[in-house]
């Protein structure tokens, strides 16, 4: 059984929760309101953000892993992966990069805006396998960002899982997000950390080379470990060639797919990939559960 | 277990004509270009119902329509101490119980599949279920097939067993008529003037047209072989590419498909402060539909588009609903004018297969 983590939360006293899913339009977007933001880097902003009605914002869960659809004006949705954890109740966080129409007008929001939000969507990071385990996250880019979730998350339950080492690496030392967390938690002895960037600057002293160089430093020991990879789609498919040759199972290697989406709910047929939706059969899959690793 | 009547052919249009009285009205019609469409038949008397062609749309606009507002919104940037207001209007079709007249066994059939991916899966899309709610099915079984038909190599022809309210036999001068889903029974026992008792000579008579039926198509197609080829290899590259080659990119073949159902969803802006919410049809050989931001397309377009079409078609919903999803309407064959049919890729992959696909690259 799965542990109680998606256990909603109570509501105050006197208000009585809402049903979520009753006999609703599943396109209708509700209206959520930006809380606070925190400017990642250039690119990169991350967006708290609370639902409008309080009950059900106090009633509102999700997983790490999940997604939501965000509407903007004018622009229609995009699927957005939270970045905080669900553990930490009472607003939801999206990390959004500036790459299009819709995420563009994202990045002009100011607290006290309202945005719409549908979800949420798709199948989470598989807690109940990863529990009793070593962590091995490998991030790049932007793909830290359902990455956090998971590793705040995990923080919150700390007790369950063995040691938990964060690998990263980003084209320039600049576009690095949550960097102050991870060193923090870092500081508290919580994980380990190692980043990397592409090319040597003179504002790094640290790594330099892609991501799949920090993992020559680190001993896989198939069965104990979970690797939980995200990043752009070549990325991932070097750092599992890497993992798999270093013998660890494909269904250990865990990973996070991003698609073309514009319904989230398995009918649009937009993030097709093979005979799989990635909305609803993803956006986490395991390396043994992909056809091949050229098509990401 | 189904009951059998006997509706004379002349009592047809009178009883069309009661229905007509509660019920929208929707049948294949003739119209001035001499194109034959499902329509709404608002004027009876001078609607020419054509069942001698098939009709050339099947009935899923009438439940998923090319483009559909699902809400309004609206935009204000003064109201709250200048933050962003932001609603959502939805805007719910109405709810017309229809009597869907004519209707071919492929396109019934194909109703059925709609409704599972609608309906049936994740989240209840409750757009479609408004407008298919009250409806009534009559269909009619083809006594001979149309020039492109194949739904007997697919098995959803030329009769069905279920899934209609009633379904139509045209025995000469009268219609054999069987009852299917409750809501044909209840509409036999509202008017029991018009459905009168069936004699032995009737049901031979039907069970002979049924199996004349049968011999009578005149393309053989082999879904079967293709759906078993493509459940144990991949097709060939050589047929994927050339076939995507010669797709001119204009979603003809999944706007005429009764079984198609990908969509888009986008804004149109009506102002700076409102605008809708649309859906409307979309098609996965479109250049653009896996298209992400910032310009990465995990599909090749150019050589690969048409893969998803065919592969969803014969084995992908194969393997999560037991049947290929193609109806074997054969509308896409007078459709395309790319020569890049279903038909056209199952007789490539069984040439094919005659040698063994695994040898080929």
């Amino acid at each position: 059984m799965m542990r109680n983590y998606n256990s909603r939360q109570t509501a105050k006293p006197g208000k009585k929760p809402v049903p979520l899913f009753a006999d609703r339009n599943a396109y209708l977007p509700l209206r959520a309101i930006i809380k606070d933001i925190v400017e990642e880097n250039e690119l990169v902003k991350t967006f708290a953000v609370v639902f409008e009605d309080e009950i059900y914002n106090t009633n509102f869960t999700y997983l790490p892993g999940q997604f939501l659809m965000l509407s903007m004006p004018h622009c229609g949705e995009a699927p957005i992966s939270f970045s905080s954890s669900p553990s930490r109740p009472g607003s939801f966080s999206l990390t959004i990069r500036k790459a299009g129409k819709l995420t563009s007008a994202v990045h002009e929001l100011q607290p006290g805006d309202m945005i719409g939000v549908r979800g949420p969507y798709g199948k989470p990071f598989p807690f109940e396998e990863m529990r009793r385990h070593d962590l091995l996250f490998v991030a790049g880019g932007i793909g830290m960002a359902p990455l956090r979730s998971v590793i705040e998350f995990c923080l919150d339950y700390r007790a369950d899982y063995g040691d938990i080492k964060v690998l990263y690496g980003c084209k320039t030392p600049a576009d690095f997000c949550f960097r102050q967390d991870l060193e923090k938690w870092a500081g508290e002895g919580l994980i380990t950390t190692r980043f990397t960037v592409d090319a040597a600057c003179e504002e790094w002293n640290g790594c330099v080379g892609l991501v799949t160089d920090l993992l020559d430093d680190v001993t896989i020991s198939a069965g104990s470990v979970k690797a939980l990879v995200c990043g752009p789609g070549v990325m991932i498919r070097f750092v599992a060639e890497r993992l798999l040759r270093s013998g660890l199972p494909a269904g250990d290697i865990i990973t996070t797919l991003e698609r073309h989406m514009k319904c989230g709910i398995g009918v649009c047929g937009h993030c097709h990939y093979d005979s799989r939706m990635i909305c609803t059969d993803g956006p986490v899959f395991t390396v043994s559960q992909l056809p091949d690793l050229e098509s990401l | 277990m189904n009951r059998n009547f006997i509706l004379k052919k002349d009592h047809l249009q009178p009883l069309l004509r009661k229905l007509s009285k509660t019920h929208r009205l929707v049948a294949p019609v003739r119209n001035d270009f001499g194109d034959t469409l499902f329509t709404e038949i608002t004027r009876l008397d001078s609607a020419v119902i054509d069942l001698q062609n098939q009709p050339q749309s099947s009935l899923k606009s009438f439940f998923f329509p090319q483009q559909e507002t699902l809400c309004s919104y609206i935009v204000d940037k003064k109201l709250n101490k200048g933050k962003m207001e932001y609603s959502f209007h939805a805007r719910l079709p109405e709810n017309a119980p229809t009597v869907f007249f004519g209707v071919r066994s492929c396109d019934m059939f194909a109703v059925m599949y709609t409704d599972m991916i609608f309906l049936h899966q994740h989240e209840r899309d409750i757009y479609y279920e408004q407008r298919r709610d009250s409806s009534i099915f009559i269909s009619i079984g083809c006594n001979r097939p149309f020039a492109n038909c194949f739904c007997n190599a697919t098995r959803s022809g030329p009769f069905l067993d279920g899934g209609f309210d009633l379904q139509l036999t045209d025995l000469g001068d009268r219609w054999f008529v069987e009852t299917g889903r409750p809501r044909g029974v209840r509409l036999t026992e509202e008017w029991p003037g018009f459905f009168t008792p069936v004699s032995e000579d009737d049901k031979r008579k039907q069970f002979q047209a049924e199996l004349e039926a049968r011999g009578l198509f005149r393309k053989l197609v082999h879904v079967d072989l293709a759906v078993k080829l493509l459940a144990e290899s991949e097709p060939p590259e050589r047929i994927i590419e050339e076939l995507s080659r010669r797709c001119q990119d204009c979603g003809g073949c999944a706007y005429i498909c009764p079984t198609c159902t990908c969509f888009n969803i986008s804004d149109l802006a009506l102002n700076e402060d409102s605008g809708e919410r649309i859906r409307s049809w979309d098609a996965c050989t479109f250049s653009g539909f896996t298209l992400m931001a910032g310009n990465h397309n995990p599909v090749n377009a150019a050589s690969e588009r048409i893969r998803k079409r065919f592969l969803h078609k014969l084995r992908h919903d194969v393997e999560k609903h037991g049947r290929p999803s193609c109806v074997g309407c054969g509308r896409c064959v007078e459709m395309c004018f790319g020569g890049v049919d279903i038909v056209r890729f199952i007789d490539m992959l069984t040439a094919a297969g005659e040698n063994g696909l695994q040898g080929e690259k």
